[in-house]
């Protein structure tokens, strides 16, 4: 007995400081692992030796006594040994978690209690020492217990907890599949039969959708976790440093499933990162491989991801009803009967003609044109209005400016000007919002630039050397892609992609279109030796003539690109535009166009009106500005995520904060301008054609960032950016409370009213239309009156402004 | 699934970890879900000082001086390792080159890393450094990267919700490759609420954060009094609340409070005694130090602040190396060990991490490293026959010095090693910028497997994570 001691201790000992040398010395580990062995001896001989004991109860010497005893010998000299092995096991096999620390302590404590047994066997003499026979008994009873305790917290390590529990009648419903997608399909598969090829192919595609989207960020082509990697085939079934993931037929047997089913604070639950596998996934992936985890080879071709359609699609437009005869509103109506949503009243005048000023033109309306819409009694004059608007050319192309700006990178000044690193766009960028250019067209000249275009595609050039994955050749092919079809490239050009079926080369064969010579494909910053072809990244748009100089090359892919039959690219420009117009796109994000849209019919519809329409962009936010869609009530959210959920219901415009431009033009519109002419980058009236009226002030899109701007949310334009920042925040308020520049611009426009309109009540009611045409309410005008008097001094004047201006109901479209 | 999108409890649920969620500047895409780290670390620090030496600080003419090489006509320019004269520190057997006396005199309470190693990224710009230096990634990206003030802001928010989490003092963008400035000081995708609250000239501080010029406290007060009751009777409240309009309103009461609030007087400098103001005045840069210890003093969670980078001004000599580095040292000199001192009296350096540091350093002759030389930009005659060639003119990335005080940092303790002639390279324990941001950060608490999923892949503090905290700099 002392022995088993004087081996416990320093073998523990050993494991702990050996656990700290790094390499684990063979043996430990050997010993360690014979723990699950050793562990059914003192189960199975206590357990007896408590049965046998019942026997005994009347007549302490039984003829079983000498058999007992010895059971209780050899039992507890397997709990000893089971307890330093299952130490060691611990120590060097790096197990944690809180089932481990119960089995640990139960298995320790049946241990201790195992010695105190054999004490009182010795002491009991044969049963003359009634006390210690009783001692005795109860310690055998509790050893019995313990050693149970043990090994079934033992067995819910290795099985799983749920292993035993989960086959109860009473406990099915934890595995009752529960998800939508996965659980409706699953008993498709499930039975005794073979499963036929094509059952194998998607129920294998199943399964490698959840690698994809849960196991690949750590065991893929990137990064290989454990020496295991799960994104192709071969490698699956190859295993990792734990051996097999899986063995074809036994879930119970493979160490994936064992791993995906254990509990998050367990130290080998898998996926370590992130969370957990629903029990519908993990379902998935027994049943998988309790089928004998079939891969046919044509599940290859099959991807894991969602893909849209390339190719355009002309849904047949239901009939007109209810009224409603715009093809935008037909769909919508659809939607909405799917949704069980109801039309509401279309907003009033004031409320559209603020929102169509706003989202064509960038400007507000004037307190004269508010009036003339409102006595407009033409039946169409909504239409009517907007298509002037949209003819207001020069301004259009101005607002319209900021989108296009963000979208392109093309500012003013920024990263790269200092090397020559950067050229700008300015011009022809301008000029062909004015022209309203056929998005084909346009993007022809993006792609194969002139010398006034070719700012896109040349990207931005740092002084030095840059990541592989940023040379200009590649952040080409990232934006073209992102911007102009909607998908990201950007994982693919440093590494296979694990967010989509993008591979490496792929993404180098796109970006050698860009290119002078070939570029040389390097994975994760390291060149691998081998060059990719040149490839548009669908085939079937065409083949680019690798042997071709860069300008043909160029020439090729625009012309590809552009073709109807590229639906993908004019399903991305609608999208943005209504999501332009509509505060969230169709599709969300609008530049992972791979994404579910919540109308697929009216995305197709509106791509393809728009190839009938000869890409004429003007007329697609004419058709959507016009729609009954665009005039119901807007929507609010509470929080900017749930744009981007999928499970997003339309109802309406969402509303949306004014950009930086929109705020800084209707301060310079109505108080003073924000920004003098000197400011301009950029001078559109020297391109325009003479009788175009001068700029009454400069428009907030031609002046080169500033802390204002930047403030209100004007990105740096150093990579692409789709989106404005729609939540307000502490910088944003300090620049709009204390900031010069707003201030600067009020205190003059105070001084200038004060002259014009000298008394109060004026002032205030001409504030109150200007800025958010309406009137003020009696309350608000009292409240005003108070601060400003009837003779109001310029700085109450200012402090009116600054109020009004900040008031929601400014700084929202809604 | 069949909820009403707009419930409230969604909100409950996420806003707090996804405020400002969909970030300016960068692409939307993906949204922002924060993996939630295992463990906790326990932090040592709540704030982080950041005393930033643009430009490109010599290793071997401040904290790390080799052999001295006094001014002579005619001297060979490969002889030249420090142009001053060695002192003694307060630590044994450890010198700084003449100058820093008074730094030398606290460097017993902070630690000393002599080996930091910047990046490779060829022909040198210093503001691509810089930008390496600040977010941890290299110039250009496909996402906006955060600066690490942002991160601060982001995972750790305000320590007094009246002070902005992250202040940049001591920069003004108006300079040569200012907008390469602007690029990293930014929280790209974080979202423009973790941004710096820029203060580029901490004399004029005051006017950050208080009412505009020429309006008194009165009428600041009495126009956010009909601001507020505008607010009420306006007509919008028709649509019920959204986070556009709580976010307006919010910044406006923050904004509001900053600038109304006693905490404000931080930034005024005119409250500091005259004494301890007059310790601090070596100009824009002691005057920030100054700023640092009063931000501190009132809840401060990052501050940055600068020399200030100017092409060819400050630390960044591509001529008259020596004489400049007189005036460079007596900037900031008596500062830097005032604010070590000031905070170390009041005990808040237990809780504050001070560091100094520089994108990389300069040497006379290599340009580069050693192994990775890159393009000259200066001309350096074998010779040296005027003063103005005297100095180290060129960028030299493989041995910079760092010095780091409190918030956990051991005291009066020397890392790693440059070697004795030139090339004098990090010869023992080199670290580099993920490390050393891994070591900030698990100071402050913050877990290295932090990251944001942006564009579906996990974007971490350190590119994919990398960079393990080294212990050896923490008590």
């Amino acid at each position: 007995m002392l022995g088993l001691l004087v081996l416990a201790f320093p073998a523990g000992l050993m494991a702990a400081t050996l656990q700290n040398a790094g390499e684990t010395f063979w043996l430990w580990r050997f010993l360690g692992r014979l723990h699950p062995l050793a562990v059914h001896f003192p189960v199975s001989l206590l357990l007896f030796a408590a049965l046998l004991e019942l026997f005994t109860l009347r007549n302490y010497a039984h003829k079983l006594r000498p058999g007992i005893d010895l059971l209780v010998w050899a039992g507890v000299a397997g709990a000893l040994v089971a307890a330093v092995l299952g130490w060691l096991l611990a120590t060097v096999e790096d197990y944690g978690g809180s089932t481990v620390d119960i089995h640990q302590w139960t298995g320790v404590a049946t241990a201790v209690l195992g010695l105190g047994l054999l004490y009182f066997l010795r002491k009991t003499d044969g049963g003359t020492n009634p006390a210690a026979v009783k001692a005795f008994r109860s310690l055998l009873f509790f050893s019995a217990l313990g050693v149970s305790l043990a090994g079934h917290f033992g067995a819910s390590l290795t099985h799983g907890e749920d292993y035993l529990s989960s086959t109860l009648p009473w406990n099915e419903a934890e595995y009752e599949y529960t998800g939508e997608a996965i659980s409706a399909n699953l008993a498709a598969y499930e039975g005794t039969e073979a499963l036929s090829e094509q059952k194998q192919v998607e129920l294998v595609g199943k399964v490698r959708a959840v690698f994809a989207h849960n196991c690949y960020k750590c065991h893929g082509e990137a990064k290989i976790k454990g020496e295991l990697r799960l994104d192709e085939k071969e490698f699956v079934f190859a295993g990792g440093e734990s051996g097999p993931a899986i063995v074809p037929g036994e879930s119970g047997r493979s160490e994936l499933v064992r791993r995906i089913k254990l509990p998050k604070d367990h130290k080998e639950a898998m996926p370590s990162k992130g969370k957990l596998l629903s029990p519908d996934e993990i379902a998935l992936i027994s049943l998988w491989v309790d089928k004998g985890a079939p891969w046919p080879d044509a599940a290859n071709e099959v991807s894991e991801f969602r893909v849209a359609e390339l190719a355009p699609r002309r849904p047949n437009l239901p009939a007109a009803r209810k009224g409603l005869s715009q093809p935008i509103d037909i769909w919508v109506d659809e939607y909405f009967e799917t949704q069980s949503i109801s039309w509401k009243e279309p907003v009033d005048d004031k409320t559209y003609l603020r929102r169509i000023y706003l989202d064509i033109i960038g400007l507000l309306p004037s307190p004269e044109a508010y009036e003339a819409f409102q006595k407009d009694t033409r039946p169409d004059k909504r239409a009517a209005w907007v298509e002037t608007l949209l003819n207001r050319t020069d301004d259009y192309a101005t607002h319209w400016m900021t989108f296009w700006n963000d979208a392109l990178r093309n500012d003013y000044t920024g990263t790269g000007y200092i090397t020559k690193g950067r050229f700008a766009i300015t011009d022809w960028l301008y000029t062909s919002l004015r022209d309203n250019k056929p998005y084909d067209q346009f993007v022809k000249q993006l792609l194969n630039p002139t010398e006034e275009s070719k700012g896109f595609i040349e990207g931005i050039r740092w002084r030095g050397d840059v990541n592989a994955s940023q040379v200009t050749e590649m952040q080409a092919a990232q934006n073209v892609g992102q911007v102009i079809l909607g998908l990201n490239l950007k994982c693919a050009s440093c590494h296979d992609s694990f967010i989509s079926d993008w591979k490496l080369e792929e993404a180098y064969a796109f970006a050698n279109i860009f290119a002078d010579t070939t570029l040389e494909v390097s994975r994760c910053e390291t060149p691998i030796g081998k060059k990719a072809s040149t490839k548009i990244l669908w085939e079937e748009l065409g083949e680019i003539d690798s042997t071709a100089n860069r300008s043909e090359k160029l020439e090729q892919l625009a012309t590809y690109l552009v073709q109807p039959a590229n639906g993908r690219m004019y399903r991305t420009i609608v999208n943005r535009v209504w999501k332009q117009l509509m505060g969230r796109g169709l599709v969300e994000p609008a530049d992972e166009m791979d994404n579910l849209p919540w109308s697929q019919d009216l995305l197709d519809w509106l791509a393809s009106d728009f190839e009938d329409s000869g890409y004429d962009l003007k007329e697609l936010i004419y058709k959507i500005a016009t729609s009954k869609a665009y005039q119901q009530p807007s929507v609010g959210v509470e929080d900017p995520l749930m744009l981007v959920e999928d499970d997003f219901v339309f109802e309406g415009v969402v509303r949306r904060r004014l950009t930086a431009e929109q705020f800084s033009d209707g301060v310079s519109q109505y108080i003073h301008p924000v920004f003098d002419n000197e400011a301009l980058k950029y001078k559109p009236n020297e391109l325009a054609v003479a009788e175009q009226a001068t700029m009454p002030f400069a428009r907030a899109s031609l002046v080169a960032n500033n802390e204002f701007l930047k403030a209100l949310g004007r990105p740096n334009r150093e990579v692409v950016s789709t989106n404005r920042d729609s939540q307000a925040s502490l910088l944003q308020a300090l620049e709009l409370t204390n900031g010069t520049t707003l201030n600067q611009a009020l205190k003059e426009g105070a001084q200038k009213w004060k002259e014009k309109y000298n008394d109060g009540d004026i002032i205030i009611h001409e504030t109150y239309r200007k800025l958010l045409g309406r009137d003020p309410h009696q309350n608000e005008f009292n409240v005003a009156m108070e601060v400003l008097g009837e003779d109001p001094s310029p700085e109450a004047v200012q402090d009116l402004f600054w109020a009004v201006l900040l008031l929601p109901e400014f700084q929202l479209i809604y | 699934m069949n909820y009403n999108w707009r419930r409230r409890d969604f909100l409950k649920k996420t806003s707090a970890a996804t405020l400002a969620a969909m970030a300016a500047g960068a692409p939307m895409s993906g949204f922002l879900g924060s993996c939630s780290p295992k463990e906790t670390i326990k932090s040592t620090a709540d704030t982080v000082i950041l005393l930033y030496m643009a430009g490109g600080m010599a290793h071997t003419e401040t904290f790390d001086p080799k052999r001295y090489t006094p001014f002579r006509k005619g001297m060979e320019s490969k002889e030249v390792l420090s142009t001053f004269p060695a002192i003694p520190t307060a630590l044994d057997g450890i010198q700084f080159s003449e100058g820093l006396e008074n730094i030398a005199q606290v460097i017993d309470r902070g630690t000393l890393i002599r080996s930091y190693v910047a990046a490779d990224l060829g022909h040198i710009l210093h503001t691509r450094h810089q930008y390496h230096w600040h977010t941890c990634y290299e110039p250009p990206q496909s996402v906006a990267v955060p600066h690490m003030g942002s991160w601060m802001a982001k995972e750790l928010g305000p320590v007094n919700p009246v002070i902005p989490p992250f202040i940049n003092i001591g920069q003004r963008f108006t300079v040569g490759e200012g907008e390469e400035l602007k690029a990293f000081h930014s929280a790209g995708f974080l979202g423009s609420e973790y941004g710096p609250f820029l203060i580029p000239d901490p004399t004029s501080g005051l006017e950050s954060v208080r009412p505009p010029v020429g309006m008194s406290t009165k009428r600041f007060e009495a126009r956010n009094q009909l601001y507020e009751r505008l607010v009420q009777e306006s007509a919008m409240g028709e649509f019920g609340s959204d986070y556009q309009k709580e976010s307006l309103k919010r910044s406006m009461e923050q904004a509001y409070r900053l600038l109304n609030s006693p905490e404000a007087k931080a930034f005024d400098l005119s409250q500091e005694p005259k004494e301890k103001y007059d310790k601090y005045n070596t100009g824009k840069f002691g005057l920030g130090c100054l700023m640092a210890k009063r931000l501190t003093e009132q809840g401060a969670r990052f501050i940055s602040v600068t020399s200030e980078y100017e092409p060819f001004f400050g630390w960044d000599t591509h001529e008259n190396g020596h004489t400049r580095l007189v005036d460079m040292k007596k900037l900031i000199d008596a500062p830097i060990a005032q604010l070590v001192k000031d905070l170390d009296e009041s005990g808040r350096l237990d809780r504050t991490m001070i560091i100094v540091a520089s994108e990389f350093s300069r040497d006379m002759l290599t340009e580069g490293r050693p192994g990775a030389k890159v393009k000259d930009q200066v001309e350096v005659p074998d010779i040296i026959e005027d003063m103005k060639n005297y100095g180290m003119h060129r960028h030299f990335t493989d041995g910079c010095s760092i010095l780091m005080f409190g918030g956990g940092v051991k005291r009066g303790h020397v890392y790693g090693k440059t070697a004795d002639e030139r090339p004098c390279k990090s010869i023992e324990k080199p670290i580099k910028i993920a490390a050393l941001h891994q070591t900030i950060y698990h100071a402050l608490g913050i877990h290295p497997e932090t990251n944001y999923e942006i564009e579906k892949r996990p974007f971490y503090t350190t590119p994919d994570g990398e960079g393990v905290a080294e212990m050896d700099l923490l008590a």
